[in-house]
């Protein structure tokens, strides 16, 4: 399966990033260009002030209805 | 370029009231994910966070039509990437800009198997966004998607209208042409 692939391959990186780490710590390997960006990703602070126009936003507006199918199948949240 | 803060001593926490209970697990668990796509695609931390409002807002207004076919993160995903790709065509519109041509990276790429290093990471955010805005937006947004572990190549398939095959034929090729401009910054 695709997902566990790509999985396997980040798990691999890191090793070869461990490894990299104990010889010389300032410098890092990314295996390929995507997980160059999961770390990039991960180390990336979502500004606070977007949950907090959210919150704005959203109060000004009539709460959403349950999605259908869960109103169809009595989702816990209607 | 202003670059965002990369700290990862610090991660916005939502606050606990998001209009609903619902809504609030659906930004608690997709605001990074939504919001590093529009930063890095978008290649402007205003204008991410302003699209990671919007991109929320209307998912909170649309809730009642996600038909579960999908997942959340999938769904919001499309409507994440239609509205940057909204926002690129109206920049577009008001700017020349070059033909970005892949293949020239894609041939220049002499060393593509070898893994990235980088010295330091502090600037790697910059470095990123460098190489990432010398792509062409095909191979931008599918580094993107691919990038998310929780995608698989079906799901990241079905987001840019290609088949899983197609998607990892054209992933080799960003990958290699990523690889060449992103030495090209150090």
């Amino acid at each position: 399966m695709k997902h566990q692939s790509k999985l396997s391959e980040e798990q691999q990186s890191r090793q070869v990033g461990t490894e990299q780490q104990t010889q010389q710590p300032a410098a890092r390997e990314f295996a390929n260009a995507e997980e160059m960006l999961r770390y990039d990703a991960a180390h990336t602070t979502v500004p606070p002030v977007i949950a907090q126009r959210l919150q704005k936003s959203t109060g000004e507006l009539p709460q959403p209805k349950a999605a259908w199918w869960k109103r169809w199948f009595g989702g816990s949240n209607s | 370029m202003n670059e965002p803060a990369t700290a990862c001593e610090f991660v916005a926490e939502p606050p606990a009231d998001l209009a609903s209970p619902e809504f609030s697990s659906l930004y608690a668990e997709n605001n990074r994910a939504i919001y590093y796509l529009a930063l890095r695609f978008l290649g402007d931390p205003q204008k991410a966070e302003d699209a990671t409002h919007d991109v929320f807002l209307k998912a909170f207004r649309k809730l009642d039509q996600f038909r579960g076919e999908a997942s959340m993160r999938t769904w919001l995903y499309r409507i994440a990437i239609n509205h940057c790709q909204n926002l690129c065509r109206s920049w577009h519109d008001r700017h020349v800009f070059s033909n970005v041509d892949d293949a020239v990276w894609e041939n220049a790429a002499a060393k593509t198997d070898s893994p990235l290093r980088v010295l330091e990471t502090k600037e790697l955010g910059q470095r990123i966004q460098k190489a990432l805005d010398g792509l062409s937006d095909e191979y931008r947004l599918l580094l993107l998607l691919v990038a998310d572990a929780e995608l698989s190549y079906e799901q990241v398939g079905a987001l840019v209208g290609q088949s899983p095959d197609a998607v990892r034929g054209k992933l080799h090729r960003a990958r290699k042409a990523f690889a060449a401009l992103f030495e090209k910054t150090a």
